[in-house]
């Protein structure tokens, strides 16, 4: 597999607690991967992990270019904040609120990584920023400020705001998340547009089984820090892995302790 | 990224080479705007010898193309890889600019 990046041992802590436990994959290279789980299982400490938002305890994460030189890859976890912005101009994110500021119109919030990192002139950034728009089906809506939008319209001026910079990586976390079943069905529809016409390798964290089947071609499964299904969208359906086949039919969890510890825990005994 | 300026029978060829991205683009954009300045009625590019472009070099053909509109200029788009053809045609663009598969062609139509 040509992976863009290259995860190994990663280990994460919350205070004493450990939250991703020595977990090793790939993201192949200009696919859809998309990391699932259940609520707290650690998909979007992985994904801030991903992206150079948080170091972890242990583990290295090689982000390669894509020559075929065995030395290829630099370790975001050793960076110093120069090479890190350097490696952050070439990535892209969606975060679960679309992040917006709220202070700046639609076309001010995509304009503000050209400003930020690019010498473009005005005349150029504006057009940028009206391509993007339109890209995500937003055009006409520049002078827009964050508050006169939907949440499905504030998840694509995220993506059109991720996408400013023409990025090698695009990484959305829960983008249908509190989006009505036609918005995010039409947010699936746009990320799958999106990797056809451009060449993007795209990780998407969600728990939402319809965009799973929509737009991935290859899934990592987390369960409490531990990867408990890594493979393709055909495999993930064959999986014999009952905590797979819970997740995929939707079962609820089985109770986690027996009524007699539960009753030592609540009572401090 | 390279900008060669070729006279190929008083019609200006504008032919860059490599990648025009958002760190080489402004330099194409201050090459095509001297020759908009200086009226020039036709200008064709030529992308052969390119090998990736990004939105700010996409941006640069769409603000020249503006720029040329009020005095009638033509600016026509000749020899484009396949790869930054799906570009054009994505953004629909392949229908706003004059698009020819040779500079020859692109002289001649």
């Amino acid at each position: 597999m040509d992976a863009a990046i290259e995860v190994s041992g990663l280990t994460a802590y919350y205070g004493s607690r450990e939250v991703l436990k020595g977990l090793t994959f790939g993201i192949p290279r200009l696919m859809t991967t998309v990391v699932v789980g259940g609520s707290g299982c650690g998909k979007t400490t992985l994904l801030k992990h991903l992206i150079g938002l948080l170091k972890p305890a242990k583990g290295t994460i090689n982000v390669k270019c894509g020559c075929t030189s065995d030395k290829c890859g630099k370790d975001i976890t050793m960076m110093d904040d120069a090479a890190l912005i350097e490696f952050k101009k070439k990535m892209g994110v969606l975060f679960q609120g679309a992040a917006l500021l709220n202070s700046l119109s639609l076309a001010d919030n995509v304009a503000l990584p050209l400003r930020e990192h690019t010498q473009l002139k005005q005349p150029i950034i504006d057009i940028i920023v009206r391509m993007k728009l339109d890209l995500v089906g937003l055009t006409g809506f520049g002078d827009y400020y964050p508050a006169q939008l939907s949440g499905g319209m504030k998840k694509r001026a995220g993506i059109a705001r991720a996408m400013a910079m023409d990025p090698e990586l695009l990484f959305f976390d829960e983008p249908s998340a509190g989006l009505d079943p036609v918005t995010a069905a039409g947010l699936d529809e746009l990320i799958i547009s999106l990797h056809k016409t451009f060449k993007l390798t795209l990780v998407v964290v969600t728990h939402e089984l319809a965009s799973i089947f929509t737009i991935a071609d290859y899934v990592i499964m987390l369960d409490a820090g531990n990867i408990i299904f890594i493979g393709t969208i055909e495999e993930l359906k064959a999986s014999p892995n009952p905590k797979v086949l819970a997740f995929l039919q939707r079962k609820a969890e089985e109770e986690p302790y027996r009524p007699e510890d539960y009753f030592k825990i609540i009572s401090g005994s | 990224m390279k900008v060669d300026l070729i006279d190929n029978n008083g019609v200006t060829v504008v032919s860059p080479s490599g990648e025009i991205d958002m760190y080489s683009s402004p330099e194409l954009r201050k090459q095509l705007l001297t020759l908009i300045k200086k009226k020039t009625s036709t200008i064709i590019i030529a992308l052969h010898d390119v090998t990736y472009i990004d939105s700010s070099g996409i941006a640069t053909f769409v603000e020249a193309l503006k720029r040329m509109m009020p005095y009638k200029g033509k600016l026509k788009i000749a020899e484009v890889p396949e790869s930054i053809m799906r570009i054009f045609n994505f953004s629909k663009l392949d229908k706003v600019f004059e698009m020819y598969e040779s500079v020859d062609d692109a002289i001649k139509g």
